[in-house]
Parts: C-alpha cells; structure tokens; sequence
C-alpha cells in the first residue's frame, strides 16, 4: 500500500516536473517545486472541521467541492494542518463548550480513520517526526475564546484534549475579550480575560490574536509570556479591513517574537472587494449572519453558501475578481516590514472566499514559486511555510515548561 | 534514584511505625504483612468533590472526611478511583460542564501531589505505580447523564483518563432507568445501547451501580466485555434497591463481572434502613442541616451528611451499625458469586460510614477479619484488588479486539 502511494507520488512529481519543462522549461518553476514538496507547508486555519459533520464529505477523498482533503492536501504539499474548531460566537456558556468537544472529537475521529495519512500532534517536534515519516500533521486551534464557557478548568482540558492555539473572540465580544468586529465593552481583555491568557501560557496553549480589537491584542500582547499568533489576518495597510492588522501592530507582534499567518479572504487581501462587499451585503459579519438564520446550527452550511453567494455576485458583476497574487503582496508586505521570521500561511480554507487560483490547496505550491521569483531566499520560504510558526510553537512549549517548574 | 531510595526508606519507617501502632487494634502480624503488601483498590470515592472547595488538600491529614494522602498510606490503600458526580437532576450541557470541571480538579490535585500520586488508565498502570510506591488515582464518571447523550463526550472523556462510567446515578438518564426512579426506558433504550458499545470499544468499564434491575439484565446482554458493580451491596442482607439480588450477582459473575461492596450503612443493615423508613422526619431534618451547614457546597455536603447521621446514632435516635457488616456482604458475595467476582468500592466522602470504618486507615481490619473467617491470602488479594485488576486487562483486551476489527 505504502509502495503503491509512494511510486503515485513520484509519479505525480515526474508529470509536474515533465508538465512544467513543457509549460515554461523554466529553472525557478523546478527549483520552487523542489523547495515546496521538501519543506514542512503548515497551514493555521482551515475550517474543514465543520465539514466532518457532513454525509456527503469524506477527508480520505477528492471533493469536488470546498477547498481541503487527503489527496488535495497531497497534491498541494500541505503536510501540516490546524484544523479549527469554531461555532457562532453567540453560542455561549455550556452549550459551547460541549459542541466544542464535539468538533475535538470529530477531528479525533478522522485522524483514527485516516491514520496512514494523518498523525495527530500536539508539539512542533511531532509535527517534524510526522513529516519525516510522510504523514500529514494534524493539529487543533479553538477559534473562539466563548468556547470555555468562562471556564479556567475547561481550558485546560481542552488543552489536554490537543488543542494548540485558541483565538481569543470569533466576530463577537466574549465575556472577557472584544472582538474587532463588534462594539467594544470590556476595553480589549478583562482581568479574567487575562487569566485566560496566562493559563493558555502555563498550558503551552498559543495566544491567537486574529479576529480580536486593537485593544485586546495590544492586552495579549503585554500579558503573554509566549510569543503570540494571528492565526489567519492579513495586512490592513493593503486592505483597510478591521480584521486585518495594522503595520504597527505587526511590528509589535514581531518584536515579541509572534508571527502573522496571511489569510486569503478577498475581502481581506483586496481593498476594491472589500469596499464592493460592504456595499453589496454589509460586510462579512451581517453576511454570516443573514447566513446563520438560513441554515441554523448547520457550520458547513453557512461556509459553503457564503462562497456561493460570492461567486454569484462575482459572475454577475456586482463583486469585482481578485487574483491569487494578492496574497503574495500580502506576505511580502508583511516580509518587508518585520522581515521573515515573523510571516506564515493560515489560509481560512473551507471557511472564506478565496481568490482566483487559490481555489483550493492543491495551488499552494504557486506561493513558492511566487515568492521565489521575488527573488526570496530559499530559507526564507520554508520559513514562511512553516518554519516559523513551529518556532514560535516551540516557544510556547519552553514558556509552558518554564512556568509549570515554577509552580 | 536517590528519590527512590529515599521514598524506600521512608515506606519501611512508615511501615515500622504502623506496625507498631496498629498491635493494639488487635491486627495481626499476619495481616499487616499482607495487606501492605496487596494492591488494595477502591473503585468509589466521591472526594472530588472536596476538590472544588478551595481550602480542601489532598495532601494533608483532614480532621473531617475518609480520604487523603497521609490516610490511604496509613490504610495502605494502593489505587482509588476517583468520582466524578453531579446530580442527575442536572442535565444537557450543564452536566457536560460541571464533569469536566471534575476531571480537571482531579488531574490538578494528582499534579500537585505527583511525588505520591499518578494518574493512571490502564491495569499495567495501577501496577506499575504500585512499584513506584505511588498511589495509582483513577477517574470514575458516576452516572450518564454527564455525557448529554452524546457520544464524542464520552469519547472525549475517555480520552481524559475516565475508566468507568455508572450509567445513571438516582434518576433516570435519556436512555437508561435507574433503580431509585419510575422506570422509562424498560432498561437500555437501543442509544443506550449504543453507550455500551462505544465504552466496550474505548476500553472503559461499564459499571451497573445504580441502576435498575432491568438495566443490568439489557447491559449484560449487549456488553462485550465484563462490567462491574462499583459500589453496590447484597440485596439478600439490606434490601435496598441499590443493592443487587443473588440472581443478579451470579448472572455478573457468569460473565466476569465483580460487585464491589459499598460501605454505606443504609446500604449494609436492614435495621439502619427499616429505622430510616419508619422516621422519613429524620432524613428531611438531616437534609436540613447539611443545607444548613453547607449551602451548595457538594463536597460539604456529603462529609457534613455523614457527621450529622452519626449525631443521630449517637443520640440512639438511629441504631448503630459496626463494620463488620461488610465483612457479612463480602462474604455473601463470595458465597453466591464466588471469589473472582467480589471486590472494595467504600463510598468513602460520599456516604454514611459504619462504626469502626470511618476512613481508609481502617482498611486493613477487612483483610484482617478476612483472614480470621479462613480467607486464604490469595483469596484475600483477589477481593482487596486483584479482582479488579482481572476486571481491568479483560476490558482492555476487549477494547484492543474491537478496535482492531475497524
């Protein structure tokens, strides 16, 4: 069986190699792919969980619809994968917390399923022994802090369960956090709300600032003792959008050591669609939720019928096109304000619009090639792959170590 | 190494010193090398509730309640099952909640107490800590309505070290009828079924304290592993409906169950209970006091329950009931099931306890009057833990057979 996949992977990579000689007989298109399939591609946040709750999905298969599973992961070079737990952020309290165990536990369920192909982790060092033994990593990021149900001790199990980042609010203010996309009334985090962010340090849990306000992030920033993540923003000097950071707070993300992992939303990456989506629907939030009352409690639904609807509007004019390669302004403005150790890949698959040819992961080895011609180097790429989201992994394994011997 | 040297040196001391004191509670030499010697297992504990009081520690000798550090050492207790209870009363998500505040509270105090405890999941794992000179601690889930009828919580609990869940606690689950309410289901509905199923699957043991009797028959025909009784008494002595009947024990047995006898007077004397039925005054006025003490404290709830029930016997408004009553259920048990399927769940910081057992340093009296009745050592070690331990590697192997079939 192993034999079999492997000659189908080298196949595959000798009609890339052969198409490519054909297409371009372009050196950089080689060396791009070399690079791509050699090197860890970590992805922080794709919503394919959602999808687990489906009859008609199936990870181990090609869809022909959403943009994640096994042999498009393969196809993409994607080894490495956080899938995100997330449901409304109005859902609080208890019911929360047990429908966030029920998407760890669907996660579980497919990792087991799939167990030639997936091996579940919860540290960089096995995201590293399960690249080397060619299996795709799977990890867990919470996104969304009203999932502990105002709970220390949830938190922790959740922890214990494999969680590795939460993000602190979804589009919605917590108990303890304000989210940029609502009206602020805790002044970013509450003194709980800082608890929250200790405890995920001692857990060796990763602070995810995506999704936050300006205050909650600068609160997270002064209080973590580890460096923090925005698992899935983008630039807002490019885009001018809430939900995208600001170069100066980059600049402090970096100097803490944190990393900013670019997400392909359009109205994320594209000033013109943003300002076009807020005419045509009132931004994302009022579309989520125009959304939520069409399909219930059913997450896949209002994922899938989100891209529906914007595609339609595309088709018919009233959206404009955004090209992939907004996402590589986004990097490489990122890149030259912090340089690159401190930029990442944390796409929103299965949970955003994505751009023309980034219509699902099997396109991500063009970021590669993209950035190579930009004439990055290739230690840098991989850093940005990957390579530096597993830094600040590690350290936040370090900073937990360090405050559970303290204890 | 040097730890380990050092943790020797002080068990031999610890040991001398319990010899010592023990002589004049007319233990004998005999048993003391025996039961320190045995794992002794107790598969019911409800002092994780005493764990959410924030001035509670494990670690410390407690003037009130049965169980702690210094006190399971000096009892010579070697592995507890640690409960994990809230009333049935709460349901939905709720109870999911409050369960894994549970659980938490139990894998922080072994954190914090990991010199002397270590939490475990496995029978290799309750050996293994025994060598260490550690307290093997295990995680119990008393009663289904925890899970919500959901099966990714059990799964998720599992995960987090649960190794039993008690179908239903006094109420009635979404899918299962306890003994203590107006049956609902007939037994197992077909999701609870199911539960059964998936606990076989991930190794956890399906234990039939609490529930009705029609229960037991439907999870002993739809479980394919044994399944045990955690704290449940003979019917046959005390006829309380949470007791099991003779029948009931020898159809757990056939299938290598265990009951583990429960300590709890008004489960082990038919006096205590026929007293309590004819003054229900008693028990409102009871109920009243421990509100009185406690508010919604659970933990105080049930050491206070325990104080204030003795007040009464005490007082002669309640007959006394002496510990050798679990001596006559053990012994029945064995009579009626046979000696493989007889093991100790106390109920320790959850129930009312008999003259002469009011905590786990009194549990070396159980081999010792054991011994006396002409036990032999071996039968001994198998009601004291390895019966239990058996229980334990057969549910595993289950788990591993069912896993490997997908």
């Amino acid at each position: 069986m192993r034999l079999v996949r492997v000659s189908l992977f080298a196949c595959l990579l000798a009609a890339g190699f052969l198409l490519t000689q054909v297409a371009t007989g372009d050196d950089i298109a080689d060396r791009a792919k070399k690079l791509h399939f050699s090197s860890i591609v970590l992805d922080t946040h794709d919503d394919t969980t959602q999808r687990f709750f489906s009859k008609t999905f199936d990870i181990g298969k090609r869809n022909p619809d959403g943009h994640i599973d096994i042999p498009r992961m393969r196809e993409g070079g994607m080894n490495a994968i956080f899938f995100s737990i997330w449901i409304d952020g109005r859902i609080m309290g208890p019911p929360a917390v047990q429908k966030a165990l029920d998407q760890i536990d669907a996660v579980h369920e497919n990792v087991i399923k799939y167990s030639k192909d997936f091996a579940f982790c919860r540290t960089a060092e096995e995201v590293r022994h399960a690249h080397a033994q060619g299996k795709i990593a799977a990890l867990i990021g919470v996104e969304g802090g009203h999932m502990i149900g105002n709970d220390i001790r949830v938190l922790r199990m959740f922890g214990d369960l494999g969680v590795r980042y939460m993000t602190l609010s979804h589009f919605y203010n917590d108990e303890w956090a304000d989210s940029s996309t609502d009206k602020p009334v805790h002044n970013g985090l509450t003194d709980f709300g800082k608890d929250v962010v200790r405890e995920m340090n001692r857990q060796g849990i990763m602070v995810d600032i995506s999704h936050v306000s300006d205050k909650t992030f600068y609160d997270a920033l002064e209080v973590s003792k580890a460096p923090l993540i925005a698992s899935h923003s983008s630039c807002r000097a490019l885009c001018n959008h809430v939900r995208d950071m600001s170069d100066d707070m980059i600049k402090a993300l970096a100097a803490k050591g944190g990393v900013i992992q670019i997400n392909y939303e359009k109205s994320f990456i594209d000033q013109a669609y943003k300002d076009a989506q807020d005419k045509f629907s009132g931004g994302v939030v009022a579309m989520m939720d125009t959304l939520k009352k069409e399909c219930g409690d059913n997450e896949e639904c209002v994922n899938k019928k989100m891209t529906e609807m914007a595609d339609k509007a595309t088709a018919e004019g009233k959206l404009p096109h955004v090209s992939w390669e907004r996402i590589i302004d986004h990097i490489d403005h990122a890149v030259k304000l912090v340089g690159p150790d401190h930029v990442g890949l944390g796409s929103d698959f299965d949970g955003a619009n994505m751009p023309e040819g980034m219509d699902d992961c099997t396109h991500l080895p063009q970021i590669t090639e993209a950035l190579m011609r930009k004439g990055y180097k290739d230690e840098d790429i991989r850093k940005i792959l990957g390579g530096n989201l597993l830094r600040v992994m590690e350290a936040n394994e370090r900073v937990s170590k360090e405050m559970q011997a303290a204890q | 190494m040097w730890r380990m040297f050092l943790a020797a040196v002080m068990c031999v001391a610890a040991g001398m010193f319990l010899v010592g004191m023990m002589a004049a509670d007319g233990i004998s030499e005999r048993t003391k090398k025996l039961h320190f010697s045995s794992l002794v297992i107790d598969t019911h504990d409800d002092t994780t509730q005493r764990f959410l009081d924030d001035d509670f520690d494990l670690g410390a000798r407690n003037a009130l309640g049965s169980i702690d550090i210094p006190r399971m050492k000096e009892g010579g207790l070697g592995a507890i099952f640690f409960s994990v209870w809230i009333p049935s009363k709460i349901k939905g998500p709720e109870a999911v909640g409050k369960a894994l505040q549970q659980i938490n509270a139990v894998h922080e105090q072994v954190g914090k107490h990991s010199g002397d405890m270590i939490l475990v999941t496995t029978s290799d794992g309750i050996r293994e800590a025994h060598k260490q000179g550690r307290i093997a601690a295990l995680i119990g889930i008393e009663g289904g309505h925890m899970i919500n009828s959901d099966l990714g919580v059990l799964r998720k609990f599992a995960g987090l070290g649960a190794r039993y869940m008690t179908l239903t606690h006094t109420g009635n689950t979404e899918w299962a009828d306890a003994s203590t309410d107006k049956p609902a289901h007939n037994g197992l509905s077909p999701f609870g079924k199911d539960v059964v199923r998936e606990m076989n699957r991930l190794g956890m043991i399906v234990d039939i304290s609490h529930v009705s009797d029609k229960t037991l028959a439907d999870v002993l025909e739809t479980s394919k592993a044994p399944v045990f009784a955690s704290h449940s008494s003979c019917r046959a002595i005390c006829d309380a409906a949470r007791n099991m009947t003779d029948d009931m024990m020898r159809a757990l047995a056939a299938k290598g169950g265990v009951i583990q006898i429960n300590y709890h007077i008004g489960f082990l004397s038919q006096e205590f209970r026929n007293a309590e039925k004819a003054h229900p005054e008693r028990d409102k006025a009871i109920a009243q006091e421990v509100q009185k003490r406690c508010g919604e404290k659970e933990g105080c709830q049930l050491i206070q329950g325990d104080i204030i029930t003795r007040e009464y016997v005490l007082r002669g408004d309640l007959p006394r009931v002496e510990w050798t009553k679990i001596i006559e259920h053990i012994d029945h048990a064995v009579k009626v099931a046979g000696i493989d399927h007889v093991g100790l769940g106390s109920d320790f910081d959850g129930a009312n306890m008999p003259f002469g057992m009011e905590d786990a340093t009194k549990l070396p009296q159980i081999t010792n009057a054991l011994l006396e009745k002409g036990y032999s050592e071996g039968d001994v070690k198998k009601i004291l833990g390895e019966n239990t331990l058996r229980l334990m590697a057969d549910v595993e192997r289950v788990s591993r057979e069912l896993t490997a079939a997908k």
